[in-house]
């Protein structure tokens, strides 16, 4: 195995069952604030009864090897490790938010709670001691495989090598080089995904399930 | 007793009294802590943002306290097992400092391995909710008023030993009743239960999978639950089962069914009124009319017979029934029949039966709720087994498999002797005579039907114990009936509630002890294996429970041993962990001192030397099974006389071999099923025995303007327990109505709109059947592609009055929930500062109780609540909450 890590996930969406645990396991942790998210599941029902299907998309951080948030920081505040993991420095963060706005994919957010960034790291406490992502960890269906890309045996070394052809990134018009990469991703879900915000309210609900759209303005601005 | 003491008699106090008293508190928050004899007001939604702690937060501009991420390195691991829902998966906990952070499966468990689902992931909020329940607490004014007052355990063990002495006193134990979910702890209840010698254990069977265990004991007898070996399947035919969301097995059948299709080349069939997470993601999807499951069942099975493609050898070698009278009663049941009756088409039903059987033996058809929770649910669930029969896939690889050992078994497991005698009395309450097949093969009994037994005074209770049931929201007529009976104190003159938090249930008891999570207590627990090799789990405490928590096992065995020495010769150990302890005593130490330490450390005991079993009925009965046994001509049953002096069936001769065979009373797969025929004839109903297709009465000739209303679980929510998790309602927490997209648009119906549904009672039925109205429910509408146009869906699991601010959607300060001792319980910043779905700041709020308006209507024979054939109506109230 070479010295240095760099570690990949793969997302199996042929295999993901929408169930939610990556993203309970996330939140529980990382501790991550309601209304705040480092692990997100999207649903999308396609087609007209009585032919409807149902997709899922899970969504965490893509470590970008050419990151928008990291850009973005007006403090420098982000970087990205040779493990190709990108981190945020909370000593220097001062939660101006740039980040969140810059980033393709919803998946970084200010921590209202501590007032700095927050994003999904893979889980970089756990990779010290040996353990995997908690989302890796508890999938039910072995949807997420993770691992060092530079060690052949690794599960998403070994996924890469069966599956390569079938492999696609989410938004790859943003440029951002994601190191994470779907199996069965259909690019209109990539509409789901907001950019420059981490979670919309809506986009829970399930009367947004059949809609390819990640902004839900409020038509009755008197609910509030 | 005086005021002084703090000690009331209930319900003789009156508000105005209690208003007078210093240290009464009302609307709660804040509470820095209740004091003993202290009094506190509880009522549903009541907020004192007055009063409320101060959030944890950062000001803005500041840095807030540092996320210090998890130094694993610091951890302790401790082994466990779920119960976040019914499945029972091992787990293992992360304690840091005495505190649980985090839960993971027990890669040693066979089921689940190192995988848990949202819900199991979520647990670790239970234990730390800031209105959990932490002390015994005494109502003190009227029944569900709120009023309570904080007492000793001393105290409340004194209350419930004289409540139950009394009823002991007068020769009366049958008027002390125990009423549970999902407790895993029956072993326990039952021997307190039978020590107290009251028979009236009560539960939830019937309102959850009578019928499907019904189904399963009747066709082959040995189990009331198939085990699927999906992950060397080819094909699965499923009829109105959600494994991906919340069938019984959950993830242990999930991740087989994944693994199945998708590195075995599986295809998975799924038949669903509603388009859930299981239909969206199967190969094909079709919605037959809700209850005509066993209809479109009996058609392929018409077809596979039609066609040849059957195994003939198990028909005529392991059935009761031969195979030209098979093909005759199956003559009537063909594709163009059970279009007619499901809207499916024809030719799909023979083109997927065909599919099925060529896959045959490694391909298995099952049901859940969707196809058994009817009024004919069990013949539906019957007609989907035979399947399997004629496709010979039971007990093969990839097929229908069934194990031994489904429960934690007391020979191999013994609880410390001696052992109480069960109570030779019975009542209409847990033994009702209008459903003979209710009890016959297990104790399911009709729980739908207690309150109104008790209403109309087919029994009487003195003292009435609740535990982990939330029968206010998850029973039918649960907020008219349910309610009105817990609310009367001349029908439950004395109500006991263990629960963890401040529930609805809770609200209308006399008296409440704080439960310890299922984190915190112990427990042997099992499930059907996918491993097929039987194996026990050990739940013991992560952690001690928090101030003055106290599991029910441990409440249960200590009131037993204040009972008076008839009670209390049956409690001579110290507590649960002592009888946990003695169960184990035959579970071998490994590479520990004892069989009880090897449990705690690795969470889980398998055989594995043990070969796998898919299903008994083909093993050879050894010579001493034979020995002094005598074959009967007529039907080649062999019997032998048992120890017990009883002669009993041991097998049957097939071929000239003496097998173990199946252990229904033919020891065959019973096409025909003598018992029912029996059975149905006590209570003066002809039935023929066969699983023959009998319509929904209430769904015969359904005017255009009326629907059928169905109900259904989500992937993050149980029944009623799981709303008070942050986690998991912070994902689902509002419930709109889904009404197809057609059916809308003819009545003017949008997504967002406020519309009135209407139910109505069944038109035929063995209780209650008059069609008349019920009530109306105010709900929004979900207007979708992903449900049949006849049927109308909402989700149980929401709409809770009570349970704390995760549960009631109420983002404020800590609210009136049973938070007593913020030193114990520190307040959460995300339920005051970030619950973002609290519908007075914008979101959609906790949703509906739709159980509230839905009927009780048990089907013939069995009692098992027919969810899914409530009849309604709808209608938009010209309201456009939201476009």
């Amino acid at each position: 195995m070479p010295d240095k890590p760099r570690y990949q996930m793969a997302i199996d969406l042929e295999r993901c069952t929408g169930c939610h645990a990556c993203s309970v396991a996330c939140k529980v942790e990382n501790q991550v604030p309601l209304g705040n998210f480092r692990t997100k599941v999207y649903y999308y029902d396609e087609g007209n009864y009585p032919q409807v299907r149902r997709w899922f998309l899970p969504v965490v951080c893509m470590q970008c090897v050419d990151a928008p948030c990291l850009k973005a920081c007006p403090t420098d505040s982000i970087r990205r490790d040779d493990d190709g993991i990108v981190r945020i420095d909370t000593n220097t963060c001062l939660a101006h938010g740039k980040c969140e706005e810059a980033c393709p994919y919803g998946a970084i957010y200010v921590d209202p709670q501590r007032n700095v960034a927050d994003k999904c790291d893979f889980c970089s406490h756990r990779l010290e001691v040996g353990m995997e992502p908690a989302c890796v960890e508890t999938c039910p269906s072995a949807a997420l495989v993770f691992g060092d890309a530079n060690d052949a045996a690794s599960p998403v070394a070994r996924f890469h090598e069966k599956h390569i052809e079938e492999l696609a990134v989410l938004k790859p018009e943003e440029a951002t080089k994601p190191q994470v990469a779907y199996r069965g991703l259909r690019a209109e879900l990539a509409k789901k995904v907001a950019k420059g915000r981490n979670h919309d309210p809506r986009s829970y609900e399930i009367e947004t399930w059949a809609q390819l759209r990640s902004e839900f303005p409020r038509e009755n601005p008197g609910d509030d | 007793m005086t005021d002084d003491t703090g000690r009331t008699p209930s319900g003789s106090r009156s508000q105005d009294t209690i208003n007078r008293r210093q240290a009464m508190r009302i609307g709660i928050g804040a509470m820095a802590s209740l004091g003993l004899g202290e009094m506190i007001v509880l009522r549903p939604g009541e907020i004192a943002a007055a009063e409320c702690d101060t959030p944890p937060g950062p000001r803005p501009g500041e840095h807030g306290r540092p996320k210090v991420p998890h130094d694993y390195r610091r951890a302790t691991q401790v082994t466990g097992v779920c119960l976040n829902c019914s499945t029972v998966c091992g787990i293992v906990g992360q304690v840091f400092d005495g505190q649980l952070v985090k839960l993971a499966g027990n890669p040693a468990d066979p089921n689940n391995g190192a995988t848990i689902c949202a819900k199991g992931q979520s647990g670790v909020s239970i234990n730390t909710y800031p209105e959990r329940l932490l002390y015994p607490l005494r109502r003190v004014g009227r029944r569900g008023e709120g009023v309570w007052q904080r007492i000793s355990w001393a105290e409340a063990y004194d209350e419930m030993a004289r409540r139950i002495g009394d009823c002991l006193a007068a020769g009366t134990p049958e008027q002390v009743a125990i009423h549970y979910g999902r407790s895993r702890i029956s072993d326990v209840i039952d021997r307190f239960m039978n020590a107290v010698g009251s028979p009236v254990v009560l539960n939830h069977r019937a309102l959850c999978s009578l019928n499907k265990r019904a189904a399963n004991y009747a066709s082959i007898g040995d189990t009331d639950w198939e085990t699927v070996d999906a992950a060397q399947t080819k094909y699965l035919l499923n009829f109105g089962s959600n494994f991906y969301e919340a069938h019984q097995g959950h993830i242990h059948f999930l991740k087989r069914v994944v693994q199945g299709r998708f590195d075995n080349g599986a295809k998975l069939v799924t038949f669903d009124v509603r388009l859930s997470n299981t239909a969206g993601r199967s190969d094909e999807w079709f919605a037959p009319f809700p209850g005509t499951e066993g209809a479109v069942a009996l058609a392929m099975a018409h077809v596979m017979v039609d066609a040849g493609e059957y195994d003939r050898r198990f028909i005529d070698e392991w059935t009761n029934y031969p195979a030209a009278q098979l093909r005759e009663f199956l003559r009537p049941y063909t594709p163009a029949w059970a279009a007619a009756k499901s809207g499916l088409a024809a030719a799909d039903i023979e083109r997927i039966a065909l599919e099925f059987a060529r896959s045959r033996p490694n391909c298995a058809a099952f049901t859940n709720r969707g196809s058994h929770a009817h009024y004919n649910g069990f013949n539906n669930d019957r007609a989907v087994i035979l399947l399997n029969a004629l496709a010979g896939s039971i007990g093969q690889p990839g097929g229908y498999c069934y194990g031994e050992s489904e429960r934690v078994d007391p020979a191999k497991y013994p609880p410390p002797p001696p052992l109480p005698p069960k109570p030779k009395i019975r009542t209409d309450l847990e033994d009702p005579p209008d459903f003979p097949l209710a009890n016959l093969w297990q104790k399911m009994k009709v729980g739908e039907l207690v309150y109104d037994y008790l209403r109309s005074g087919r029994a009487r209770l003195r003292v009435y114990i609740s535990y982990t049931l939330g029968s206010p929201t998850t029973w039918p007529e649960g907020r008219s009936l349910t309610v009105d009976v817990l609310r009367n104190e001349e029908l439950i003159p004395f109500h006991i509630c263990s629960d963890v938090v401040y529930s609805e249930t809770a609200h209308y008891a006399d008296l409440i002890l704080p439960d310890a999570t299922y984190l915190e207590r112990w427990g042997l627990d099992t499930r059907n294996s996918y491993d097929f090799r039987p194996y026990v789990t050990l739940r013991q405490p992560m952690t001690p429970p928090p101030a003055d928590c106290v599991s029910f096992a441990d409440v249960l065995i200590e009131l037993g041993k204040r009972l008076g020495p008839q009670v209390s010769k049956y409690f001579q150990f110290a507590d649960h962990e002592a009888y946990v302890r003695h169960q184990c005593r035959h579970v071998p130490p490994g590479d520990c001192a004892d069989g009880f330490t090897f449990l705690r450390k690795h969470g889980v005991w398998c055989d594995q030397k043990l070969p796998q079993n898919r299903g008994a009925f083909r093993r050879l009965l050894a010579d001493h099974d034979l020995a002094g046994s005598e074959t009967d001509a007529a039907t080649s049953v062999i019997h032998r006389t048992g120890e017990s002096g009883k002669r009993e069936a041991i097998g049957v001769m097939v071929q000239g071999r003496a097998l173990r065979g199946f252990q229904t009373p033919s020891r065959k797969f019973e096409i025909l099923s003598p018992t029912v025929i029996k059975q149905a004839a006590k209570i003066g109903i002809d039935d023929d025995g066969l699983p023959r297709y009998v319509p929904v009465p209430s769904h015969e000739d359904l005017p255009d303007d009326r629907f059928v209303l169905v109900t259904f679980k989500w992937n993050v929510h149980t029944q009623a327990r799981t709303a008070p998790q942050k986690y998991l309602s912070e994902i689902v927490h509002d419930n709109p109505v889904w009404i197809n997209v057609a059916t809308a648009g003819k009545l003017g119906i949008r997504t967002g709109d406020l519309v009135e549904i209407t139910t109505y009672r069944p038109t035929a039925g063995p209780f209650r059947a008059t069609g008349e109205r019920i009530g109306s429910a105010h709900v929004r509408a979900f207007v979708t592609e992903g449900i049949h146009p006849r049927v109308l869906a909402v989700s149980n699991s929401l709409g809770h009055q009570f349970g704390g601010r995760a549960a009631t959607a109420q983002r404020a300060g800590r609210p009136a929930g049973p938070a007593f001792d913020a030193a114990v319980l520190p307040e959460d910043s995300d339920l005051s500062d970030s619950l973002w779905w609290d519908a007075a700041h914008g979101g959609s709020g906790a949703g509906v109780n739709i159980n509230a308006i839905l009927p009780i209507q048990p089907a013939p024979l069995t009692g098992m609540q027919a969810w899914f054939d409530t009849v309604c109506s709808i209608k938009p109230l010209g309201i456009e909450r939201r476009a």
